[in-house]
């Protein structure tokens, strides 16, 4: 466990709430989170529905701006930050897999797998991109259109899309959320695979308790805030074999 | 480029739809070019017409001055005429460089050398009685057809009574050479029966464009005896040495003043024809104002429909590093597109339907120019192209920054 605590960390939260206007009401999504996620370490955050795990998501991906507290993203603040500093912030840092692909019809998959390139301004490497492909387990699928995917492919094309700019940190919501039980355990298996193999850093939220407690470590939310941090069983696994 | 690429990528997802939009400014267009050229092509007509007329004033009995330009112009039958005295005195006037008498009849080509097949269908020849040596001046570029059955034409002599010069269609029309009979079926003034004539054809004339194609040109005096107006013409056409505006009112004031004439410049009659069929023109340029807005409401509707459909997937592109510009230039580039295409389409259809709309427009009014009236210009494609251009910049802001101003977040959620 100290091995784990002495990695640098990627992902700061302290006192971080989110809160909105709802009519005359004020919705506590997120009401006070504390969380540091390190380098090279799966996070599942679970909770039922409405705990604020996608807030969470949406405000560690910088997707949205915390109503109050601190967030820190690879060492750099983005408290105040406008929109395309937030851009700024994810470009290269952060990849992003949701529960539905959002792949774009027209694209092949290895051109919707190269999107982030065309936004990043960086060159298409043709070859980088069948590695990719091949590391999330579809080659010779590259110039297929999405709708001759099933939905574990599409899964996968998405994962292949927020890998190819080499993030830090790979975020996922619901990821399994459209999938089947097969095809949920394939994405989660080869999160994992990208934190042994690479030291890719995973957050992912889901409602499945089962494939949660696969991560290293696993963060239970409920009305906003976290009332439970646990290891997962790939982290207990790793401890016992130790 | 990638981006254009993407954009067009985009477009391809609803292809009948973007094809629809495409086709709405391609008519918008379509329209905008063919008035263009309309406008262009009957100024140039009426330029034309006027040049080979050869004379800048014109002396004629008091009548509608539109008429009296369209008869000159085009030919026409409604034909007052003057007494032949008149051109004696004018004649004298210090300020004429060259002037000729001119008079016009009009023959049935029923009962001429060509019979229509339709009995019912009388159409007319117009005959003009000219004086050869003052008539060639005012005309110096008229040169007789040559070839087999056409060599050796010439101007009659003006003292001949049974010769005629044909234009060019005039002859082809008649199917007459060189020393063929030409037969003229003629009503003389005050009589109610024909009387069919016969002439030799001395000369076929080269194609000119103008209404003497149409022509059969007989001396001055034979062609006033057939029609029975001993002493009368039709027309006075007159060069002035130093054509002004104001050399023309003084020349105006001058002869104005003879009862039953009046004086028209050449410049008035195409004033006069530019305002008659302005009104025409006013009307099809507000349809084609109202085509342009459609077009741009129809491209701006796509478009918009087309970014809430991808609302999920804008956000999805934010997510993954896209720029608020990026966005910006994405759906921009997307209306652009369908503009630059719809202008291209456009410009097409103008070009290859501009004789359809020539003569339906010719068909509809009668503009008193002969030639082509339609004239569209590599300048006015540029401008089209340039409008379209300009149309989608326009059209594509609005859309470009509602996608543009989306929310990430709320982007991806209204996706899910």
């Amino acid at each position: 466990m100290s091995d784990e605590n002495n990695r640098p960390v990627v992902i700061s939260a302290r006192g971080l709430k989110r809160h909105y206007r709802r009519g005359s009401e004020t919705v506590k999504a997120l009401d006070g989170v504390d969380l540091d996620i390190r380098e090279g370490e799966m996070v599942s955050v679970l909770g039922p529905s409405g705990s604020g795990k996608t807030t969470l998501i949406n405000l560690l991906s910088c997707l949205d701006a915390p109503t109050e507290g601190t967030l820190t993203i690879a060492g750099k603040s983005v408290a105040g930050l406008g929109e395309d500093e937030l851009v700024d912030v994810r470009r290269g840092t952060l990849g992003f897999v949701f529960q539905k692909f959002h792949l774009l019809p027209t694209l092949t998959v290895a051109e919707n797998v190269e999107l982030p390139l065309v936004f990043l301004r960086r060159p298409v490497d043709r070859a980088a991109t069948t590695a990719v492909l091949a590391r999330v387990g579809l080659e010779g699928r590259s110039g297929h259109l999405p709708r001759e995917l099933s939905g574990g492919q599409m899964q996968r094309v998405a994962v292949a899309r927020a890998l190819i700019a080499k993030p830090k940190v790979l975020i996922a919501d619901e990821p399994t959320g459209n999938l089947d039980k097969a095809n949920g355990e394939q994405i989660f298996d080869l999160f994992r695979s990208l934190v042994r193999d690479e030291g890719l850093t995973v957050i992912v939220t889901t409602h499945n308790l089962q494939l949660g407690y696969l991560s290293d470590r696993v963060v239970t939310l409920e009305d906003g805030r976290v009332v439970k941090e646990e290891k997962g069983q790939a982290l207990a696994a790793a401890g016992a074999a130790h | 480029m990638r981006y254009l690429i993407l954009a067009m990528k985009n477009l391809l997802r609803r292809p009948v739809r973007s094809a629809l939009t495409v086709a709405g400014v391609s008519l918008a267009v379509a329209v905008a070019v063919s008035l263009s050229g309309f406008n262009l092509g009957y100024a140039r007509a009426i330029d034309q017409s006027i040049e080979k007329l050869g004379f800048q004033v014109m002396i004629m009995s008091k009548g509608c001055p539109y008429e009296a330009a369209t008869m000159m112009l085009k030919g026409g039958t409604g034909l007052l005429y003057l007494p032949e005295d008149i051109y004696a005195k004018v004649k004298s006037d210090p300020d004429i460089a060259s002037i000729t008498p001119i008079f016009v009849g009009i023959a049935q080509k029923e009962g001429s050398s060509i019979r229509d097949e339709d009995e019912g269908n009388k159409s007319f020849s117009i005959v003009s009685g000219i004086d050869v040596e003052s008539f060639k001046v005012m005309k110096p570029w008229l040169s007789f057809k040559t070839g087999k059955g056409y060599d050796g034409g010439h101007w009659f002599a003006q003292d001949a009574t049974k010769e005629v010069v044909l234009g060019y269609e005039a002859a082809e029309y008649e199917q007459r050479k060189v020393g063929d009979t030409f037969y003229a079926s003629i009503v003389p003034n005050g009589k109610t029966e024909p009387v069919m004539r016969e002439y030799k054809v001395v000369g076929v004339l080269d194609r000119t464009g103008t209404q003497d194609d149409g022509t059969v040109f007989m001396p001055i005096l034979p062609a006033q005896e057939a029609f029975g107006r001993m002493g009368e013409l039709t027309i006075i056409g007159i060069k002035l040495k130093e054509f002004s505006g104001a050399k023309m009112r003084e020349f105006e004031a001058r002869w104005l003043k003879l009862p039953e004439v009046q004086v028209v410049g050449l410049q008035q009659v195409k004033t006069t024809l530019v305002s008659l069929v302005g009104t025409a023109q006013t009307m099809v340029a507000a349809v084609a104002a109202i085509a342009v807005i459609v077009a741009v409401i129809g491209v701006i509707n796509t478009i918009l429909m087309s970014v809430y459909e991808r609302t999920g997937e804008i956000g999805i592109m934010k997510a993954i590093g896209a720029y608020r510009g990026d966005i910006f230039t994405l759906i921009w580039y997307e209306t652009l597109a369908i503009c630059a295409a719809g202008g291209i389409f456009g410009c097409i259809l103008a070009v290859v339907g501009s004789s359809g709309v020539e003569a339906a427009i010719k068909a509809l009014i009668d503009l008193g120019v002969s030639g082509s009236i339609v004239y569209i210009t590599p300048q006015v494609i540029g401008y089209a192209m340039l409008g379209a251009i300009v149309l989608g910049f326009f059209a594509g802001l609005y859309p470009a920054w509602r996608a543009s101003s989306m929310r990430p977040v709320e982007a991806i959620r209204e996706g899910e």
